[in-house]
């Protein structure tokens, strides 16, 4: 389950470092961290994520990034059991299974979230076991290099478009449905007035 | 809560662990790791996908003391997928057009039932899902359809801005018409 392929000597967001088969497709990269969590600790764990799940503001802190696609974190008590030939695992801890879909390359995502919101990253991984808490990113990458899920295969409906893009794209696309629906019966100088004003509003995201 | 924990906006999140049958770890990871990826691979066909993976885990990292390990006697196969609308609908989808290809890997599952008894299926990915506790997308009403033609279309619009440079007003109507006329 180990890292194969980037060492923790590579520098930080370095374009040299080799793409991890079943990581990345296109510009999209996947990670994904399957990590004990201590017993006492779920509760808390899990009474954080329902008002992550349920308040505007928690929301809008998770998302705060703009290259996240999207992420999700279950909290794994038991593995499934289908019957023989299968025999029964029964885990020691409860288990964080976490999954990031984001552009670019990971250290660059680990970088922002080790120096921008540390305190989250300590709250949601720190009562793990053996966590190096950053900042600084370091130690963290080094940590998620061994607990890192590698191999298999990733796929991406649209692997060339970072979030920005696809954002920008939905605005831009709701400002020119707005902008047909109201020319109807527009006169030409008018049109053009509400075409300008589209276009300064749309600009940022051409 | 339950199917909402798996869900926001419109988009779902679905995470099955599934042990592999003994001695056929290799084997499942060839197979997953030759998928085809990009238009020609079977997730394409999944018009309602945004993004999926499939891995293995054979053995859990253990950290050190004070862990006490935990040895696994199976290895997983962990099949993940975010995509649009309810679950129900995406395993039909999964079922109709890529039921080779799910076969090849599930197959060497402990228990799988294959595609072709499709309530078996269901049944069986309902039995293996794990819920997600916390489930964050960046564009959470927007379908894989209108990621795609949103972007093509602000691409028109860059495109139409630089040819309609200087048109006087009536001409930037006319073109305007003819190039938007189906956007609404």
């Amino acid at each position: 389950m180990a890292v194969r392929v980037e060492t923790a000597d590579v520098p930080n967001g370095s374009t040299n470092a080799a793409p991890v088969p079943g990581n990345s497709h296109g510009r999209h990269t996947a990670l994904t961290l399957f990590s004990p969590i201590r017993k006492r600790w779920t509760p808390v764990l899990r009474v954080a994520m329902w008002f992550g799940k349920w308040t505007p503001v928690a929301q809008n802190h998770i998302l705060q990034f703009n290259f996240i696609h999207f992420v999700r974190w279950a909290v794994v008590r038991k593995l499934p059991y289908n019957g023989p030939p299968q025999e029964r695992d029964v885990l020691n801890y409860p288990y964080l299974f976490f999954e990031s879909n984001f552009d670019g390359p990971w250290r660059q995502y680990i970088d922002a979230f080790a120096y921008c919101i540390p305190g989250d990253i300590r709250f949601v991984w720190g009562r793990g076991i053996a966590f190096p808490g950053p900042p600084p990113a370091e130690p963290l990458k080094r940590w998620i290099a061994e607990n890192s899920m590698e191999g298999g295969t990733f796929y991406s409906a649209y692997p060339e478009a970072s979030t920005r893009a696809v954002l920008s794209a939905l605005a831009v696309r709701d400002g020119l449905r707005k902008l047909v629906a109201n020319a109807d019966g527009l006169d030409a100088d008018a049109f053009k007035a509400r075409y300008e004003q589209f276009l300064t509003e749309v600009q940022v995201h051409l | 809560m339950g199917e909402s924990r798996n869900r926001f906006g419109t988009a779902y999140a679905l995470t099955v662990f599934t042990p592999i049958l003994p001695g056929q770890t290799d084997e499942v990871r060839s197979i997953i790791e030759a998928v085809p990826r990009g238009e020609a691979g079977p997730f394409a066909r999944l018009e309602q996908v945004h993004f999926t993976r499939l891995q293995i885990f054979d053995q859990l990292v253990y950290q050190g003391a004070p862990q006490k390990p935990d040895r696994l006697k199976s290895a997983y196969l962990v099949f993940t997928a975010s995509f649009d609308g309810a679950l129900d609908p995406f395993l039909d989808a999964l079922c109709e057009r890529i039921p080779a290809e799910a076969d090849s890997w599930w197959s060497h599952c402990v228990g799988y039932p294959g595609t072709a008894d499709r309530a078996a299926f269901k049944r069986y990915i309902q039995h293996n899902k794990v819920h997600t506790s916390l489930f964050g997308v960046a564009y959470p009403t927007a379908s894989v359809a209108d990621v795609r033609e949103s972007l093509a279309l602000r691409e028109r619009v860059l495109d139409f801005a630089v040819a309609a440079q200087g048109l006087d007003a009536a001409a930037l109507q006319e073109r305007f018409r003819q190039t938007f006329a189906e956007t609404r």
